[in-house]
């Protein structure tokens, strides 16, 4: 069926494509000496969040394979998961090969969510430094008053603000305490 | 639409304040904006969650209460329905018909009858009970499931990290 509506530029093409492949295999191994220099050149076109990209969608396949692999064809992430998905194997890597940054071990998935961005505490986040000493009778006492519904917008709000604080503050003196009694048995 | 939903809020907000619910205190950041509110909430007792104050940020639709809020802690909770950035999950919180696998029954998800209220306590419930059905995050509910203790480890050093403890 290809046979029958192939034509000559078709044929020439191919001959020059495949005459160009053959030459650029061959010559591989004979330039070990300048390969090192190559894959240099090469490297600073991949980033660090390719291989991610591509590593994440197949966990399989070792990321040393998929950096030479970008390295190779200039970073186009495409072409790379369409081979993978082709069930093409992707080529060993060079020995002397190596992903451009040190961050070749990346923390596994896993460990990730544990050791992301922290959020400020409590106290920072509703500025209670200066509170966290006060005694907490008169606190209680604010604490049944600010229940109460007001019609004043200001009072309302402040009035929420004290709950806030005073929730929170409970919580901590509660658990300081359960602390010192953990520490003294 | 908005004033609707605005007035719904302020009655929502109202009853709130005037009988808060064991262990939840509730309200709009500034009244200017009704559709923004942050909610603290104690951990339930009996649970690794308890001694803890859990701050979260309410965020609710124009279109209030046809639609559900989007409720997000503002510290980290290590939890199976909880994503890592915070946003919570469970099915109070999923309008009707949103759910092509089934999962969760229609009473249970968002209507107009349900309230701030409700949800706060659905989640004070969910601290407690992990829905382990449809993990918001694999990890915890992962370790929820098989390591107990390391679960419930982290989840009391979060508690005490967020009082600055």
């Amino acid at each position: 069926m290809a046979e029958q509506t192939l034509n000559i530029p078709q044929l020439l093409v191919f001959i020059v494509v495949t005459v160009l492949a053959v030459r650029w295999y061959f010559s591989k191994p004979a330039g070990a000496g300048t390969r090192p220099a190559a894959a240099t050149r090469a490297t600073p076109r991949i980033s660090q969040a390719q291989i991610d990209q591509i590593s994440q969608m197949f966990p399989q396949v070792e990321r040393r394979s998929i950096a030479w692999e970008l390295s190779r064809n200039g970073g186009n992430v495409t072409a790379v998961t369409e081979k993978i998905l082709s069930g093409r194997a992707l080529e060993t890597p060079p020995v002397s090969f190596q992903i451009p940054t040190p961050r070749t071990n990346t923390p596994s998935r896993t460990a990730t969510p544990v050791a992301k961005a922290e959020q400020p505490d409590l106290i920072t986040r509703y500025n209670l430094a200066s509170k966290i000493s006060k005694a907490p009778e008169s606190a209680s006492e604010e604490q049944s008053k600010s229940k109460a519904w007001s019609q004043d917008r200001n009072e309302r709000q402040s009035n929420l603000q004290k709950r806030r604080e005073e929730m929170i503050l409970a919580a901590r003196r509660k658990l300081e305490e359960k602390e010192k009694a953990k520490a003294k048995a | 639409m908005a004033a609707t939903g605005s007035r719904r809020l302020f009655k929502e907000y109202r009853s709130l304040s005037s009988d808060p619910p064991e262990g939840i205190t509730a309200g709009p950041i500034d009244e200017e904006d009704m559709f923004l509110w942050e909610a603290l909430i104690q951990g339930p007792e009996g649970t690794p969650f308890e001694g803890g104050v859990f701050p979260a940020e309410l965020k609710f639709p124009k279109d209030y209460p046809l639609a559900p809020p989007k409720m997000k802690f503002l510290v980290d909770v290590w939890h199976p329905n909880v994503y890592t950035n915070g946003e919570v999950c469970i099915s109070i919180l999923h309008p009707p018909g949103d759910d092509p696998l089934h999962y969760e029954k229609a009473s249970e998800r968002w209507s107009p009858v349900q309230s701030v209220e409700k949800i706060l306590i659905s989640v004070m419930s969910m601290l407690a009970e992990p829905n382990d059905e449809s993990p918001a995050n694999v990890d915890a509910a992962r370790m929820w499931r098989e390591k107990r203790e390391e679960y419930e480890d982290i989840v009391r050093k979060n508690v005490k990290k967020s009082l600055g403890l």
